[in-house]
This record gives structure tokens, C-alpha cells and sequence, in this order.
């Protein structure tokens, strides 16, 4: 314990001493939402993963589960708790509210969003309840990111209720788990560009007031087995095209940049005078930039390739480093994790890549990049079957030139699931709650 | 109870010990590098009503919290007097001065705007001491800046629940609490029904977006607009 207090290095969006920062940049540490406090400079104490059920392996429930991180830990490298949500709702992604004590998580199956305490105890986290109106109220199903806004969270979709299929907007809650408003994904045309309503990432540059939305598919195509759903060429045709420039202010789109091939996850740069953003497109294994240009407007370029598109290594989660320097790519078919050299963002560069198992989904890494975590899932339906279906988290340490494995969790073994998203947390051994101090 | 001293010196060297744990980075002060929307052009979505409880005033006289969250537009934000964070309270209420004289300029504006602030430290900041605090902000000033205690930090928690405001005291190593006060800074921005329309964490403390956003709520009371929640209502 005394060891963590002092390895957890926890900056905090406080009063007093440590400093009230805007993050340089984000990172899985560095990719959470600006608006977060605490983001984890140091050593996070515990990786916290959630997890799709199946059926017959355990309880079968989707379940938030609990590794310890901490090297000093006697219990490092192992599941210290896992808590079961009693279903399977395809367990996906979660996103921290902006005090960084509850951990929202979604099921895109379900539509419901789980709702964990991990701030009184971040080694055993409490489920303090799940909303289940999302559908209901907003009409839209497939809660994606979970993007933390002060005092709300901002939910983005991949599905409607009516068709099930792409079109879906973002919906706005509290903290306290009420609705605020809906807003539909643009299907007008906007600078010329035609919006196809798709939605899944969103990620928020508060110096530029700019809000930006990727492109996935709906419930139809991703609860939809992958070999059938390949073979489909009309079904193949409704994926994300494009993103969306919004103005956060008014959340009203302002430009629609067309980028095919599904892109995903979004990645902000922002160190002091950067003015982009990087996303990668799944289907053509592309990245592109997303850039102001000197009069204001945005504009999406590709700039780099992902391995051989020919193959569909199919680029699921990227990683950016925490001053913008780097991006970690991984590409599920082959189960391969790429970096690359982002010193400059219109020529990304390949300098390493690593070979991680039979397949490869989700990467998390450290404020400092010493330490970076993988796991296997995609979708129910999208990962491998028989012996390449290997179900794991696997932890690495990162020297700036290799990867070396840490430690690992067999997620089939364990009898826990398919492990898909992590957040980190850290103990907070020096303080105490006021609550907690006048009981 | 939550109990602390208020010997500065103490607070310094306490914070000077925590920082040697902690991993600093360097403070980042709001950065806006765009062109705020002009007031009354977008809506402000209906956050969070206030939950009604009474506080003390700077003269110890009980105040009903509502009493101070209806009737005009109200920048509320949680502090404690001896906050040395620059980019803590200081800021906070630095930025709030910049946007009072910037309210000022319009009569009719600064009639209808009030601030707010309550201590989230009620053992030092008694009602004494927030009247000391309170002559910076409120001398010779004609726009409404009213500093709030409670009696007892458990009459504080509800309130700070209510706002989901999280704050944490660091201690020593024997439990015991130390002056080191952690909360995340933000200001809520209220509408004369008492809701919260806005909540300005360090990265939105923008002051010309605060502006903008206050006329915006004085431009849609003027125009007896009844508000946000009209987007959910439509989906519904």
C-alpha cells in the first residue's frame, strides 16, 4: 500500500497545489475527454476491463472486471475483483464522468448503460445502477462513447430503434443519469459533402470549440456474424462514410468531410498550437488527418497506410501518445500492433510492429507510454472462432523500441468473457473524501 | 468533523510534501482559439435543477440557497478562502472579476446577474472570515457577489452532492486531515428558475463565452422562451 501512494502519481484537476490543467494532450490515459480531473501521470494501480459474457463460460454475464497494474502490487498481474451486470447486453465501450469517479459502460446489443462506482474503491468497484431509457427517449440504440462533458456525458450511438440500421445520433445525460436532449447525426449535405447520419467516436478540442464524429455501422451489421456479413455486398454498403465538424457551443454540425471506410476512433492532438486530429478508416486501413486550414474550415486527408490493405488487416483501436509524437494502431485480423512516428501528422511513419495473438482489438496506454494493455474482443460476432478465438488482456512495457510482455490474463480461462475496453484507475492513498472524513 | 487550521505556514509546507508525491504538470490556463456564437443563436440545454437547502451568510444570518439561485441568473462556484492554486480559485474568481466589469457596462444586464460563491471548507471559513474575504469582490461594486458557508460540513455535503462537486482532503500519514484541499474547478452558470443551463470546467472559464452565454439566457427570458428540454420533448 505505502508503495502504491507512492507510485500512484495522480494529477488532479484541483484547487490548491496540483495544478487545474487542461491535459497537454489526450492519451488512453491519453484519450480520455479533456474535461476529465485525475488523469494518471504515474502508475496506474489497477486496469479495469469490460468484458462480453458467453454463454456457458461462467456466469455468462457481460462483467466489469479488475486487474492489478501495479508492478509493486503483490497481487500484479491478477484479477483482484469482477463484477457481473446479469446479461449480456454486448458489452463494449465506458468513459469516466468528469470527476473521474463513476465509469459509465454501454451495451450495444442491450442499448443499457452501466453505471460503476470506481472512486470510493477502485479495487472493487460497485454497479450503482443501470439506465435503460436511452432507446425510449432518444430513439436511437447502441450506446458507443461515453465522452465526459462537466457535470454530463455525452453518449455517442450506432443504431436507431426504427430500422436498426445506421443512422443514429448522440444523446446528452447528467451525472445523475437523466436525459438532457438527443441530436440526430447530419444526413443534409453540408459544404458539399452529404451526411449519412452514421455515428460511433467523439472526441472535443475545447480551444477550438470543435466537436468531431466518426462513422461505424448499425445493429444489423455489427450483431451480424462477420463471415456472412463479408459476403453481403449490399450489406456492405452501409457503413460510415464520413465525419462531422460540430460546433460544440450550438451542437449544430458545420461540415461534413468525407472519409470512407468506416473511420473510428478519433484522436485529438492537443499540445499548444496543433490544430489536428487523426482517425483510422477500418475498412480501407487508412489514416487520415483531420486539419484547420488557415481560414477556419476543416478538411480530412489520408495520409498513411496500414499494413496491406489488400489483406483487410481491419484497424480497430488507435492509441495516441500524450504529446501527440505517436500513435499505436491494431489491426484485428492479423492480431498485429503498429506505431507510428507522428512527429509529423501529414506523413505518419511505421517504426515498429509486434505480432500479439491470433487476434487484436482495444490499446491502452500510460500518460508517460511506458506501459501499454491489449485485449482481443471486437464484436460477439466479429471475433475468430475455434482455436484462433483467444480471449486476453495482455500487458507490455515500452522502451521507445520494443515491446516486452509484462504480464497477461487468459480471459477463457478465467472464465470471465471476451474482454473489449479498459480504463485505468489509481488508489488515492493521500486523501480522503470530505464525506468520508466527517463520518 | 472536518476540522482544519489556518496557519498558512503550515498549508505551504504540507503542500510542498504532497507535491513531492505527486507527478505535476505544468498548468495550463483555457485556451479559445475560436469566435464565440453570438448571444441568443444557440439554446443551453436544462442540466440539473438545484436542490434548495439553507447556508449562512457572510453575516451568519441563514439564507435559503434558492433565495439565491432563482430569480436572476446566477454564476455559482464552489472555493475556499485560502486556495493558492493559480489556476484553483484564484482563477476562478480572477476570471469572474474580468466578467463582472464586463456586466457592469450594461445596467440593465447587471440587474439581472448575480454571483455566487460557497465555501467548501465551512470550518475555516466561518462567516467572519468570508465577510474579510468578501470586501475584494463586493466593495464599491454594484453588481450582486454573495459568499456562502454552511454550519457544519455534513449541512455542506448534500449541497455539494447536489452539484456534483467532489471534494477531497489530502492526510497524514496517522488519517488525520491536512490543509490541502482537492476540488475540481467549475462554475455553474443558472437561469432565473434556478437551472443549471451551463457548468464551466478550467477548459471552458472562457470569459467572452460566459458572457455570450449570459446574455443568451437574458435574451431568452426577455422573449419569454421557455427553455431547453424542447429537443427531448420532440423525441419523445
Amino acid at each position: 500500500m505505502r508503495q502504491s501512494s507512492q507510485c500512484a502519481a495522480v494529477v488532479a484537476n484541483v484547487c490548491v497545489c496540483f495544478g487545474s490543467a487542461v491535459p497537454d494532450a489526450l492519451a488512453d490515459e491519453t484519450c480520455n475527454s479533456p474535461y476529465i480531473s485525475n488523469l494518471i501521470k504515474g502508475q496506474e494501480d489497477f486496469v479495469h476491463v469490460w468484458t462480453l459474457g458467453v454463454e456457458g463460460l461462467g456466469d455468462g454475464s457481460d462483467k466489469l472486471v479488475t486487474v492489478d497494474a501495479n508492478p509493486a502490487s503483490k497481487t500484479y498481474g491478477k484479477v483482484v475483483d469482477s463484477i457481473s451486470v446479469g446479461g449480456r447486453g454486448e458489452a463494449h465501450h465506458m468513459g469516466f464522468t468528469d470527476d473521474r469517479k463513476f465509469l459509465w459502460a454501454g451495451g450495444l446489443d442491450d442499448s443499457e448503460i452501466h453505471v460503476f462506482d470506481v472512486g470510493t474503491n477502485p479495487s472493487k468497484p460497485k454497479l450503482l445502477r443501470t439506465i435503460t431509457d436511452l432507446p425510449a427517449k432518444t430513439k436511437f440504440v447502441g450506446p458507443h462513447t461515453f465522452y465526459a462533458l462537466p457535470g454530463r456525458m455525452l453518449i455517442g450511438n450506432l443504431s436507431n430503434t426504427a430500422d436498426k440500421g445506421g443512422v443514429t445520433g448522440m444523446a446528452l445525460y447528467n451525472n445523475k443519469g437523466s436525459l438532457i436532449a438527443r441530436y440526430d447525426m447530419p444526413t443534409a449535405s453540408f459544404g458539399g459533402v452529404q451526411g449519412d447520419g452514421y455515428g460511433y467516436d467523439i472526441a472535443i478540442n475545447p480551444a477550438k470549440n470543435v466537436l468531431l464524429t466518426s462513422s461505424f455501422a448499425g445493429w444489423q451489421n455489427y450483431m451480424r456474424e462477420l463471415g456472412d456479413l463479408i459476403k453481403d455486398a449490399e450489406a456492405m454498403k452501409h457503413f460510415g462514410n464520413t465525419m462531422v465538424v460540430w460546433n460544440l457551443k450550438s451542437m449544430r454540425p458545420t461540415q461534413v468531410l468525407r472519409v470512407p471506410g468506416a473511420p473510428l476512433e478519433i484522436r485529438w492532438s492537443l499540445a499548444p498550437g496543433q490544430n489536428w486530429a487523426i482517425t483510422a478508416a477500418a475498412l480501407t486501413a487508412k489514416l487520415w488527418l483531420i486539419k484547420q486550414g488557415a481560414g477556419g474550415a476543416w478538411s480530412a486527408r489520408e495520409v498513411g497506410t496500414i499494413g496491406d490493405p489488400a489483406q483487410v488487416p481491419l484497424p480497430v483501436d488507435i492509441s495516441i501518445t500524450a504529446a501527440g509524437k505517436g500513435l499505436w494502431v491494431n489491426t484485428f485480423m492479423d492480431g498485429t500492433t503498429h506505431y507510428f512516428d507522428l512527429t509529423d501528422p501529414e506523413h505518419p511513419k511505421q517504426t515498429y510492429q509486434r505480432r500479439i495473438g491470433t487476434q487484436v482489438n482495444m490499446i491502452s496506454q500510460s500518460w508517460d507510454g511506458k506501459r501499454v494493455y491489449m485485449t482481443s474482443s471486437l464484436l460477439a460476432h466479429w471475433d475468430k472462432k475455434g482455436a484462433d478465438n483467444e480471449q486476453f488482456l495482455r500487458a507490455f512495457n515500452w522502451d521507445g523500441h520494443a515491446l516486452t510482455p509484462a504480464f497477461e490474463v487468459d480471459f477463457t480461462k478465467e472464465k470471465l468473457g471476451r474482454p473489449h475496453h479498459m480504463k485505468f484507475s489509481a488508489r488515492a492513498n493521500q486523501s480522503r473524501t470530505l464525506a468520508a472524513l466527517a463520518r | 468533523m472536518f476540522r482544519v487550521s489556518r496557519r498558512v505556514a503550515a498549508c505551504v509546507s504540507i503542500l510542498a510534501s504532497a507535491q513531492a508525491a505527486v507527478d505535476v504538470s505544468p498548468a495550463t490556463a483555457p485556451r479559445m482559439e475560436f469566435t464565440p456564437l453570438a448571444p441568443g443563436t444557440y439554446q443551453l440545454q436544462a442540466i440539473q435543477s438545484v436542490e434548495d437547502t439553507t447556508l449562512l451568510d457572510e453575516r451568519a444570518r441563514p439564507v435559503r440557497l434558492s433565495a439565491l439561485t432563482k430569480g436572476k441568473i446566477t454564476l455559482l462556484t464552489f472555493f475556499y478562502t485560502y486556495c493558492v492554486d493559480p489556476l484553483g480559485c484564484p482563477f476562478a474568481h480572477q476570471t469572474l472579476t474580468l466578467l463582472r466589469d464586463r456586466i457592469l457596462r450594461d445596467r440593465e444586464l447587471a440587474r439581472e446577474v448575480r454571483f455566487v460563491g460557497i465555501s467548501c471548507d465551512p470550518g475555516t471559513d466561518t462567516p467572519d472570515v468570508l465577510a474579510r474575504y468578501a470586501m475584494e469582490f463586493t466593495r464599491g461594486s454594484r453588481l450582486e457577489w454573495r459568499f456562502l458557508t454552511a454550519r457544519s460540513v455534513s449541512a455542506l455535503l448534500p449541497v455539494l452532492a447536489d452539484f456534483g462537486q467532489d471534494v477531497s482532503v489530502d492526510v497524514d500519514e496517522s488519517g488525520r486531515a491536512t490543509r490541502a484541499l482537492h476540488h475540481m474547478l467549475k462554475v455553474f452558470l443558472i437561469d432565473h428558475r434556478g437551472r443549471v443551463r451551463e457548468i464551466y470546467s478550467l477548459a471552458y472559464l472562457q470569459p467572452q463565452v460566459m458572457l455570450n452565454d449570459i446574455r443568451t439566457l437574458h435574451l431568452e427570458r426577455r422573449s419569454g422562451f421557455a427553455g431547453a428540454g424542447t429537443a427531448v420533448r420532440r423525441a419523445q
